[in-house]
């Protein structure tokens, strides 16, 4: 097949590459190698939470603290990407979050501070409105609200948490559980069960009944884990803060986590019905060069190998979680190009020994230029034509700095831009 | 004065003391089971679980071949709900292997082993996965796969049931002495650091690879080789039976299948320390390799993690070492040996026999202490209350549950997927007392041994912590970082391929989604240095299974 320009990848950063060439009026086809990140470990678009990957201080600024970290390390993805496609990023994403029917908001002036399913307080940035009365900069106690049966989200573990961190411990916590109406307590529960029953209003009016009776403290915000519908979260969360009296707030859970699953399958469900092609569940590979541009990638599809020519490849494979890299004993290559991007004589070398660490083989990828193409030894780009967003780009690690929603939009936003001029 | 009396304290809460235990309570003797760390802990949790046909010793160590023959038929009967009766193959894959094969089908005559020899095709219809190398092979129906966990909880809960007592996180620090007879010993509990004393009449020091550091407590000496094994586990079963490769017993020459994963095993290198157990890379890559020579699939499996054991050889003075050394056991009788009346060490052997083991000790105690009672552990089942299905928390499919495609088990809830294991299998061990990591609760309930290792569970089991055992969220969530970081140790060995896929998510989970990375931190609690309700740095080996 033959297109303008084919991004490869099924995460964040693909989706707003593909986006930002969809709006600036290009045509570009999206080739989608199965589940990503976007599925297990998004909830919110996470900008900076930490300066770095030791701090204990909450980054207040994600703008001024990204300002700050280009100017530190200029080899940072975000330094690659740069801060505009940072902001620019942003708005297309929030544009396209609420033309696909999603609420979300949010600033790059501001983090909120979220509690997590651990009790944990963690900095994010732009966040679904369910999510938004969680911020624990605000003041009113809150009451975790858990379900009989439901093993995903332990409001009990996330009170006695949060209790202690939140404030020198001079707030109000408090965990409650109610039965979930009409389901036995010996029935496998998960969240996408209970999404469901939620977007049912009898359903949800017997469960806010059940809170109120439940939560004695008047003032208190209810904390409910992630399952305030499946399609209709929206409106879901409206009625259900309307029918419990309260203000509510949602919080990620275990995978399958509704958070993920609704901006996974709406989002690539919009740009479809918006006109942009996808090829599903095709692993691509083998890119082919020449005169130094590619001229074609290769679809590992049903059957046969299917090659596709295109102006110009965005790269948005996500390291480890879809597989791309080829991981050997010893030796880490890409797919596309074949090249080495780590050695060890040794495969733990690629983790820390504690998995609460920043761990080597994040941080494996292609290194990249300034206009985020893959480059040799020496600095030429492998292709003229190739552009890397999201985890493929070496040195990319978000979990530490707890950045992964906005360097994948950075990344893939700036990509875009490049393949565009390609 | 003693804080507590008893007529016997047995050191060493593996297979064989927990064996001696049951042994004891069995014949009416009171007794005590003192262990520094969990039970199952050092050697028997780090077994491949094989159950020994014999067949791997019939050639060059007939006597512990006849001693498998015949104590895999009794566990069979008495442990029917820890065994899974795969049977076995001995494969050959090179004309070495063929030279070996009379010697091989001599020795299993010998000892009484039944092996039948079958067609490479018929072989291959049984098992798919046989590699295309495999050039002759013998069936051995009396292969198995017995699950440590099981096994050694089976034989403590039975022994408990008759008044026996379990002190786990108890290190025997010392002995008291009365003229040359021990007369108790000092023990200390490694969380507390709290000192008691146990009066007793007889120690029975069944500490396997510790047994001379027990011993030279007492200015004795018992000569233990430890001899390190390092296994990978793969996210598969390939085979249905065990994978014995038909040759002088060697590195890499075995796979054994348990419930859903294969364990490739194992290595013998000699140890100067039964807890210093480094796993090298090259011993990981050799597993695979000569796995592959006899099953497909092999290489191209998911391996999840690494873990290394410890053989607890004991030196008969022969000039033999490491593998060489012959796997049976001996009575060490101090009275004799060494004039300390009331001492005995039980030495050697493997889990397939330690309930032999057991009996030999214990027959010689209770002579010392004039008790005639005969030994009935060969007769009584583990499971001689009709409760005790449910004591053992036996897994689902051991109950004859559908797997969860089937329609019963997908209405109910799971602790965790990966293994199968039910709220209800995990409730009566979350408020033991003797459950003092999510280590403890996974070796009673296999939750987190499975393809995510622990990366679900872990949150969910953290819960129970908070919700059934009332432990407040920081000591929780301290016990759920150290779980997953224990997983991680055996996992970092193997990583590659999609298993990069399973850190990330894990990863992501954990840091991301959960922000415990912080959570630690703000409690000032540092993940690598494990403590609190849990076990204390200098129990903790490498790559734990």
């Amino acid at each position: 097949m033959r297109c303008d320009i084919a991004v490869v990848g099924s995460g964040l950063a693909a989706l707003v590459a593909t986006r930002t060439l969809q709006r600036a009026g290009r045509d570009p086809v999206l080739i989608w190698p199965g589940l990503s990140s976007l599925y297990f470990l998004y909830a919110t678009v996470d900008v900076l939470g930490y300066a770095n990957a030791t701090t204990a201080q909450p980054v207040e600024q994600p703008v001024t603290g990204v300002r700050q970290l280009i100017a530190d390390h200029p080899d940072h993805p975000y330094a690659r990407a740069g801060l505009a496609a940072l902001q620019d990023g942003s708005s297309l994403l929030l544009e396209w979050l609420r033309e696909a029917g999603f609420n979300w908001q949010g600033t790059l002036a501001h983090n909120l501070l979220l509690p997590t399913a651990t009790g944990t307080p963690k900095p994010s940035c732009l966040v679904p409105t369910s999510m938004v009365a969680g911020d624990l900069q605000r003041d009113e106690p809150i009451a975790f609200c858990g379900f009989d049966g439901y093993q995903d989200f332990i409001p009990e573990l996330a009170a006695s948490n949060l209790s202690r961190a939140w404030n020198g411990g001079r707030r109000t916590v408090t965990a409650v559980r109610v039965p979930v109406p009409g389901i036995k307590p010996d029935r496998l529960l998960t969240s996408i069960d209970l999404a469901r029953s939620f977007e049912d209003a009898n359903f949800r009016r017997d469960v806010a009944g059940r809170l109120r009776r439940a939560v004695r403290n008047d003032g208190a915000r209810l904390g409910l884990p992630a399952v305030l519908g499946l399609t209709h979260d929206a409106d879901v969360h409206a009625e259900f803060e309307k029918e419990s009296g309260r203000p509510v707030f949602e919080i990620p859970t275990l995978p399958p986590s509704v958070l993920g699953l609704r901006l996974f399958d709406r989002l690539r469900r919009h740009i479809q019905e918006t006109g942009v092609e996808m090829i599903w569940a095709a692993p691509a590979h083998q890119a082919e060069v020449a005169n130094g541009r590619c001229l074609r990638i290769h679809l590992k599809s049903a059957g046969r190998e299917q090659p596709v020519e295109a102006r110009a490849f965005i790269l948005a494979v996500e390291d480890a979680v879809d597989g791309a890299w080829r991981a050997g004993v010893q030796t880490v290559r890409d797919p596309f190009f074949h090249r080495l991007l780590a050695q060890h004589a040794n495969p733990t070398e690629r983790t820390d020994e504690s998995l609460f660490q920043p761990q080597p083989f994040a941080a494996i990828g292609y290194p990249v230029s300034d206009r985020l193409q893959p480059i040799d030894e020496d600095g030429r780009p492998l292709a003229s034509n190739v552009f890397v967003a999201g985890g493929a780009i070496a040195g990319y690690d978000p979990a530490g700095i707890k950045a992964r929603g906005g360097m994948a939009v950075a990344t893939g936003y700036r990509a875009a831009q490049e393949a565009m001029a390609a | 004065m003693p804080d507590t009396s008893t007529g016997v304290v047995v050191i060493g809460g593996g297979s064989t003391g927990a064996g001696v235990l049951r042994d004891l309570a069995l014949r009416g003797i009171d007794a005590i089971l003192v262990e520094k760390g969990d039970l199952a802990s050092g050697t028997t949790g780090r077994s491949h679980g094989l159950l020994h046909s014999g067949g791997r010793y019939c050639v060059n160590d007939l006597a512990a071949a006849i001693e498998c023959v015949e104590e895999g038929r009794i566990l069979r009967r008495i442990a029917k709900t820890t065994v899974e009766d795969t049977g076995g193959y001995f494969v050959s894959v090179s004309p070495g292997d063929e030279a070996w094969e009379p010697r091989f089908v001599d020795g299993c005559k010998k000892a009484g082993i039944t092996c039948e020899r079958i067609s490479v095709e018929e072989a291959r219809r049984r098992e798919p996965a046989l590699s295309t190398q495999v050039r002759t092979v013998f069936w051995v129906p009396e292969d198995g796969h017995l699950d440590p966990f099981y096994l050694v909880i089976g034989n403590v809960e039975s022994a408990r049931r008759r008044g026996a007592q379990v002190r786990t996180y108890t290190e025997v620090t010392g002995f008291v002495k009365n003229g040359n007879r021990v007369a108790g010993v000092i023990s200390r509990d490694t969380v507390t650091g709290e000192e008691t004393t146990i009066g007793c009449q007889a120690v029975i020091n069944a500490t396997g690879a510790w047994a001379g550091f027990v011993a030279r407590l007492l200015d004795v000496e018992v000569k233990v080789v430890p001899v390190k094994g390092v296994m990978v586990v793969l996210s598969r079963r390939l085979a249905h039976a065990a994978i014995n490769r038909c040759h002088k017993p060697g590195d890499g020459d075995i796979v054994v299948p348990g419930l859903s994963v294969a364990i490739l095993g194992t290595t013998a290198v000699k140890v100067a320390h039964p807890e210093v157990l480094p796993i090298e890379s090259d011993e990981v890559r050799l597993l695979i390799e000569e796995g592959a020579k006899m099953l497909d699939g092999v290489t191209t499996a998911r391996a999840m993690r690494a873990y290394a054991g410890v053989r607890p050889l004991y030196d008969l003075g022969a000039q033999a070492e490491g593998r060489e050394m012959s796997r049976n056991f001996a009575v060490i009788d101090h009275e004799e040996r060494d004039g300390i009346a009331g001492f005995a060490s039980i030495v050697g052997g493997k889990v397939t026999t330690y309930r032999l083991m057991a009996e030999r000790v214990t027959d010689l105690v209770a002579r010392r202490l004039g008790v005639t009672t005969p030994c009935t552990t060969a007769d009584v089942p583990l499971n001689d209350r009709e409760d005790e299905m449910d004591q053992l928390r036996h897994r689902p499919a051991q109950l004859g549950v559908p797997k969860p495609h089937g329609e019963e088990l997908a209405l109910q809830p799971l602790l965790c997927e990966c293994e199968l294991v039910r709220p209800q299998d995990v409730e009566p061990w979350v408020t033991d007392p003797a459950v003092r990591t999510l280590e403890d609760l996974r070796r009673r309930t296999r939750a987190g041994m499975g393809p995510c290792q622990a990366a679900v569970c872990s949150y969910r089991l953290a819960g129970r912590l908070v919700t059934d055992r009332g432990l407040d969220g920081r000591t929780a969530t301290r016990a759920m970082a150290d779980f997953l970081e224990t997983r991680w140790r055996g996992v970092r060995h193997v990583f590659w391929g999609s298993q990069l896929r399973q850190a990330q998510v894990t990863a992501g989970l954990h840091l991301e989604l959960f922000n415990v990375d912080r959570q630690l931190q703000f409690e000032g609690d540092d993940p690598r240095r494990p403590s609190l309700f849990t076990v204390p740095a200098d129990v903790e080996a490498v790559g734990q299974p």
